[in-house]
């Protein structure tokens, strides 16, 4: 009796001990977290029931004023309307293709470093930069896409002044710079899997096709999941491609602002932080729901194992 | 037991690492009446004392870098001069100038000095951003209002408070290539040019098959249609704060800029930069570039072989105008060094600052009698017709808030200008949203 007090006592020290070291460790990334994150979130949920003053000063408490303005802006629709557009283009096609070749170079290949750098590249290089380069292959006078469509004997394509074509273009460079990432992450998940399933399904003669869907697919979905939902988030926030690209006198401004590049704009450059900040709680709400939706879903596919 | 307790030392010790670096800040403000005040009096006191030792950096923030070159060399004149000032220009592009200046001001971070525009003056010049320059030009013997148009002292005049210096002003003028000119024998634009000649030299200098174009006709307001619209009698904003844009002259007058894309004599263009490009490259033989571009072109070898300018043409009925702005230089009111930031704004301003902006050919300098140095640093093109158009010129349009509805209107006007929708609807949509975004100024 009395021992088993003195053990019970003596285990709970050591888990107040792994508590509080737990605590330690995670405390910078809390901190971070709180200041950065989790406290602007609310002021600015705080700011978008006012209409805001010139540099921050003498706010004015109008409630719901820009809630009732914003589902009036048509322009607000246009941009939920891109933002999904975007995301449904570029994040199936990206984790479709980062998985192809993740599983490519996952296997035996010569120049395996080589290649897995020169697909992560894009993920370094400066946004800003990279779309500078973009405007010019896409360029409808003298770019380097157009020239090449030019010597095949198709027609001049109009990029990023055609509002048809514009959001396709956006995320084709969205595709280009994201896949790498997304390939780092799956090629970490598909190493976790054990070769004796690989070996016991060769002994059973199963082809590379049927291992794919039956062995790697199943179990690299973890990760798989873990992909498909930071690159919802991310697309979801897409906003310096936009910008760099598409300027509000271009044609195809309407076809591809996203609602973060309108929450830039009427925040910064027609000081209507209140009203950028009833945008932005918006775009919180549309990803809330879309993660829900997908944690919920998660049981379905995905297998841990 | 030991281990415990060396866990725990490592607990607190790792605490205090990670509040270090919040905690001194913190410290600091709180304990600012005691010793911590002490302290900086020395550190002020032994500035006063030895001030070419620790010189004061004062910045200037402006949007243009080919001026901001130029300006470098009239900045280091000044530091040779006064030797306890070093001058930081910090260059921005235009629409990231005022984003950022604006975040600047909200955090109390303005730049000391920097570079103002009568699109914002109202909304820093209210809002306390500024200094009041009233004093310091009173007792200067170097700055006179006097010295400077009357029109541009105002833009930066706010109920009677001057909170900026004129630095320079700027028309806009017609450039066009004289190959391509003398190719299709056409005469060179002059001051007699009507809207008619524009647009029959521009039918002659259109090739079919889209490699050249007469005219860049670029979806741009003040190097572009604002200048169609004063020339025929309309306006943009009227004496009593309204949108001009639904008078029945103003519409002619978008009408008329935007037709040369309707008809094919300009390509579309939306983008400031490719518009430049447009003329550089020789894909349009003529366009409406500001007197800011003239260090830009004269630093191009094609510009300066190719490229002369002249004064806008007129519209038929013989109405003249060219859009007219100004810069200012003015100082944050937040500025540690308001009279060293003063003594800079002060040698900008001065009789022989402006001359050598001048002579250096950054820009036309505000102070009167000193655009004939201007024209002598572009002896290549025909500066003058830049000066010639003052007579007659217009002051760029503003409201308080100008910038809330001068990118609207592009938004609005853009599907009129690709010939998607009739300019007229467009420009009265524009007037309601302008009159609205005016009566929540």
């Amino acid at each position: 009796m009395r021992s088993k007090r003195i053990t019970k006592i003596k285990s709970s020290r050591k888990t107040w001990n792994e508590w509080c070291w737990g605590w330690v460790m995670i405390f910078p990334t809390i901190a971070g977290l709180l200041i950065l994150n989790i406290i602007p979130i609310f002021e600015t949920f705080y700011l978008s029931f006012f209409k805001s003053g010139a540099f921050g000063k003498g706010n004015i408490f109008i409630g719901l004023e820009n809630y009732r303005k914003m589902f009036q802006d048509a322009q607000v629709w246009y941009a939920v309307r891109n933002t999904l557009g975007y995301t449904c283009l570029v994040v199936p096609a990206t984790i479709v293709i980062a998985l192809l070749l993740a599983v490519a170079l996952n296997g035996k290949m010569r120049g395996k470093g080589i290649y897995r750098t020169i697909y992560f590249i894009p993920m370094v290089a400066a946004p800003a930069a990279v779309t500078m380069v973009w405007k010019w292959l896409y360029n409808n006078q003298y770019g380097l896409i157009n020239y090449l469509l030019n010597r095949l004997g198709i027609d001049t394509v109009n990029w990023i002044d055609n509002p048809k074509i514009a959001l396709v273009s956006v995320s084709i460079i969205g595709i280009w710079s994201t896949i790498g990432y997304s390939m780092v992450l799956l090629l970490a998940g598909l190493q976790e899997i054990p070769r004796d399933y690989y070996e016991a399904s060769n002994i059973d003669g199963a082809s590379g096709i049927r291992q794919f869907f039956h062995i790697t697919l199943p179990l690299v979905s973890p990760t798989l999941f873990f992909v498909l939902v930071t690159s919802i988030i991310t697309s979801m926030q897409v906003f310096d491609v936009v910008y760099m690209m598409i300027g509000v006198t271009n044609p195809s401004y309407d076809s591809t602002v996203s609602l973060v590049y309108l929450f830039y704009n009427n925040s910064f450059k027609y000081s209507n932080k209140g009203y950028g900040s009833a945008i932005v709680m918006l775009l919180l709400l549309i990803i809330m729901l879309i993660t829900v939706v997908q944690g919920k879903l998660q049981k379905k596919w995905v297998n841990y194992m | 037991m030991k281990k415990r307790i060396i866990s725990t030392l490592l607990c607190t010790a790792m605490l205090a690492a990670t509040l270090a670096g919040c905690g001194n800040t913190t410290d600091s403000a709180a304990t600012a009446n005691g010793q911590e005040e002490v302290k900086t009096e020395v550190t002020v006191d032994a500035a006063k004392e030895t001030p070419s030792k620790d010189a004061v950096t004062i910045s200037y923030a402006c949007w243009d870098s080919n001026q901001a070159n130029l300006i470098r060399t009239m900045a280091d004149e000044f530091e040779a001069q006064n030797p306890d000032i070093k001058i930081d220009i910090q260059v921005s592009g235009w629409s990231d100038y005022w984003t950022g200046l604006e975040a600047a001001g909200t955090g109390g971070s303005l730049p000391d000095t920097f570079w103002m525009h009568s699109n914002n003056i109202y909304y820093y010049g209210a809002n306390d951003q500024l200094l009041d320059l009233g004093d310091y030009i009173a007792g200067s013997d170097n700055v006179d209002l006097a010295n400077y148009p009357e029109g541009l002292n105002e833009i930066y005049n706010i109920d009677g408070k001057q909170y900026a210096v004129p630095k320079d002003y700027d028309t806009i003028a017609l450039w066009y290539n004289k190959t391509l000119f003398d190719e299709a024998g056409i005469g060179y634009p002059d001051d007699t040019w009507t809207w008619d000649d524009l647009k029959e030299a521009a039918r002659k200098l259109t090739k079919d098959d889209g490699s050249q174009y007469g005219f860049c006709a670029g979806l741009h307001n003040q190097e572009g249609y604002y200048n169609f619209v004063y020339q025929n009698g309309g306006e943009i904003i009227t004496g009593d704060r309204k949108s001009g844009y639904d008078e029945e002259a103003t519409i002619a007058g978008i009408e008329e800029y935007f037709s040369f894309v309707k008809e094919g004599l300009s390509p579309e263009i939306y983008d400031d930069q490719a518009r430049a490009e447009a003329i550089q490259n020789g894909l349009c033989a003529m366009g409406l570039f500001g007197s800011w571009n003239l260090s830009g072109f004269a630093a191009s070898d094609f510009m300066k072989e190719n490229f002369d300018c002249a004064v806008l043409p007129m519209s038929n009925e013989g109405g003249k105008s060219s859009i007219f702005n100004g810069l200012g230089n003015a100082i944050a009111a937040t500025t540690q060094y308001p009279d060293q930031a003063w003594k800079w704004v002060e040698y900008l301003s001065s009789k022989e600052g402006q001359e050598r902006q001048a002579e250096l050919g950054v820009a036309i300098s505000a102070y009167n009698g000193t655009a004939d140095m201007f024209t002598d640093a572009y002896p290549m093109f025909n500066a003058k017709s830049y000066i010639d158009m003052v007579d007659y010129a217009q002051i760029r349009p503003y409201s308080n808030q100008t910038s809330v509805w001068e990118d609207k209107a592009y938004e609005l006007l853009k599907d009129a200008y690709a010939g998607k929708e009739d300019t007229a609807d467009a420009c009265i949509k524009v007037a309601e949203m302008m009159n609205q975004a005016i009566s929540e100024e």
